[in-house]
């Protein structure tokens, strides 16, 4: 599932639209739209670190981010010399003055996004007039969303799409919102390359029988302690190729499953270890 | 895990450097091997490092490089997981931080929160420390331990620095651990018999399924030959030795292997030691790589350290043990105990 924030409507419109997401009817604090499908789902943060950090920790809270499963995605305009899209390998908070770092381990070459379009991003607290360093992107949003985000998702599975709308202005208002969504827009393929790409990654599998484990514990009376142990044979039976449910099954017929208590519980426990090693 | 179908950016694509060392000669030599890859300035290698929730596992398929200052200490008390070898004043040092190998097993995996490669540049710090220890007695100082150093031969230098500070220092010596095959680096480096060489030796099919990218097992063990007709002390590792069903005739092949490969009486001692690893390790390399049968295995802890149960370890080392004990004097084989 992508999580994905944008601060204005004006910079999410094509993305809502591409995407088909509905709006959540319900009464949500921040505007909020999801797909039917329950693969995307989108957050206007309104503008400023604040807002954006916000608007992050109750997108991920309310929709149950995963971390091996989800990723999150910050789609927005910034200030910068040259036109186009770029992925962020370094956010700078201007008035803390803390750098973070989303871990670049992905190549989204073939969705257009070389390590040349890779540049280093300065979180401002206000629109800012001229570049200070041209050869830095400058918005208002990304590292009150790194700060949220990195409570719920590793580094790898951030990614923060900035896209060129002007280059400074002294005077905000010429900064349109038709201006935002048109520069959206001419990303918008590149974008959706990337959801489109990352989608492609298949989640963990489930990785040991959660009913037969928890039927195992009730049935051998287990403690905590050698839940956690059986648990630990669970893995590594899964780990070795082992089947451990005919070993259950031949305690069944044995009459040692169900065990009459703990102490006898204990002891098939072991009986269980030394079958599987 | 993730699918195959995305895929991951070539190793150190990315390159992190500390601002305060951007002009230092190292690091300059070390970018210059790197055209293709992004330089990002940083201000401390914590910073990326540090970052809480990196996939360790994946990671390792595309590690980023950080170029560092080590301003803390860089000299270190050996741990007593380690074989000290009868070294009355063993210790070990951190001149980079995690390999381009890929083991399974790597304890690194539980130690670090990342698998990017660190290189601190400032090796003259290191050789201070050592000089302060040396004031005061011997010193045995393991320098390839929480990575590769041969491995990071080409990028570093820092296996004939160190090769070139030992052989200056009448009181050092100094151990290099490995699973390179590289041979040209005993040409490049003085001859020394304070510099060891430990090659870390495991059975074929151990190297093959869970020892990623290192050097097969004749490679390593002709590496080991080329060392020792260098003058170099050659010590064989059999650790650590992992479980797996047919780890018996794996081992004795191994061992057949090693002595139809290499001179043994030329040997300056070898040790063994079963898998084992401290509780709080384990428990991060059994979330990053749930399906791994070294990781997975029921381990018993014993005071913190998890190991094999009792039967298979002491099954395993005296297998060992008997192995190598018709090929080598007693007095020159080390068990870990600890």
């Amino acid at each position: 599932m992508f999580f994905i924030v944008c601060a204005l409507a004006a910079e999410a419109r094509p993305l809502i639209s591409a995407l088909s997401l509905r709006k959540d009817e319900h009464a949500c604090p921040y505007d909020t739209y999801f797909d039917e499908d329950s693969t995307c789902v989108l957050v206007l943060s309104g503008m400023g670190n604040v807002a954006a950090s916000s608007a992050t920790s109750y997108l991920l809270t309310r929709f149950s981010f995963q971390p091996d499963r989800d990723f999150l995605l910050n789609f927005g305009s910034c200030a910068g010399k040259e036109p186009g899209l770029y992925l962020i390998h370094k956010i700078t908070d201007e008035v803390t003055g803390r750098d973070f770092y989303p871990d670049m381990l992905y190549d989204l070459s073939s969705c257009g996004l070389s390590l040349s379009s890779e540049k280093a991003l300065v979180t401002v607290p206000k629109v800012i007039a001229s570049l200070p360093d041209p050869e830095l992107l400058y918005e208002m949003e990304a590292s009150g969303i790194f700060l949220a985000a990195s409570r719920f998702c590793p580094p790898h599975r951030m990614f923060f799409l900035k896209y060129v709308s002007d280059s400074g202005e002294e005077d905000p208002k010429k900064i349109t919102s038709e201006l935002l969504t048109r520069r959206a827009e001419e990303q918008l393929p590149v974008v959706l390359s990337v959801l489109d790409y990352l989608g492609k990654e298949e989640g963990p599998g489930e990785l040991i029988d959660e009913d037969l484990y928890i039927s195992t514990c009730l049935a051998l009376r287990l403690s905590e302690t050698l839940r956690h142990e059986l648990r630990q044979l669970f893995f590594y039976a899964k780990a070795v190729g082992k089947d451990i449910e005919p070993i259950l099954s031949d305690l069944a017929s044995e009459d040692k499953i169900p065990a009459s208590s703990k102490k006898e519980g204990k002891e098939v426990l072991n009986v269980i270890r030394d079958r599987l090693l | 895990m993730s699918s195959a179908t995305v895929s991951c950016n070539f190793p150190f694509s990315h390159i992190y450097v500390e601002k305060a060392v951007l002009d230092h000669p190292r690091t300059k030599a070390i970018l210059a091997r790197f055209s293709k890859s992004r330089v990002i300035e940083i201000g401390h290698y914590k910073d990326v490092f540090n970052r809480p929730r990196q996939s360790f596992t994946l990671q390792k398929t595309s590690p980023s490089l950080i170029l560092a200052e080590n301003t803390g200490a860089s000299v270190f008390p050996g741990a007593p997981v380690c074989q000290d070898f009868g070294y009355d004043h063993f210790y070990y040092t951190s001149s980079c931080r995690n390999c381009i190998f890929d083991c399974e097993y790597c304890f690194l995996r539980g130690m670090y929160g990342s698998a990017d490669v660190v290189v601190f540049v400032n090796l003259e710090d290191a050789f201070s420390e050592v000089e302060k220890l040396l004031s005061k007695h011997p010193v045995y100082l393991c320098v390839s331990f929480d990575t590769d150093l041969i491995a990071l031969e080409n990028l570093t230098g820092y296996v004939s620095e160190w090769a070139e500070f030992t052989k200056e220092h009448p009181d050092l010596t100094i151990e290099i651990r490995t699973k390179s095959f590289r041979k040209d680096i005993f040409q490049k480096i003085p001859s020394c018999d304070r510099v060891i060489f430990a090659y870390t030796l495991s059975p074929k099919e151990v190297i093959e399924k869970f020892e990623k990218r290192t050097a097969t097992l004749p490679e390593r063990l002709s590496a080991a030959s080329c060392a020792m007709d260098k003058g170099f002390p050659v010590r064989l590792c059999f650790d650590p030795v992992v479980y797996f069903p047919d780890w018996k005739n794996a081992c004795t092949e191994m061992v057949a292997e090693v002595k139809n490969s290499i001179d043994l009486s030329r040997i300056k001692d070898v040790s063994i030691g079963t898998f084992r690893i401290s509780s709080e390790y384990i428990k991060k390399l059994r979330k990053g790589l749930p399906g791994s049968p070294i990781c997975q295995f029921p381990f018993e802890n014993h005071g913190g350290v998890m190991e094999y149960p009792d039967l298979i370890r002491k099954d395993m080392e005296n297998t060992l043990v008997t192995l190598l004990q018709s090929l080598i004097s007693q007095e020159k084989i080390f068990l870990a105990t600890f």
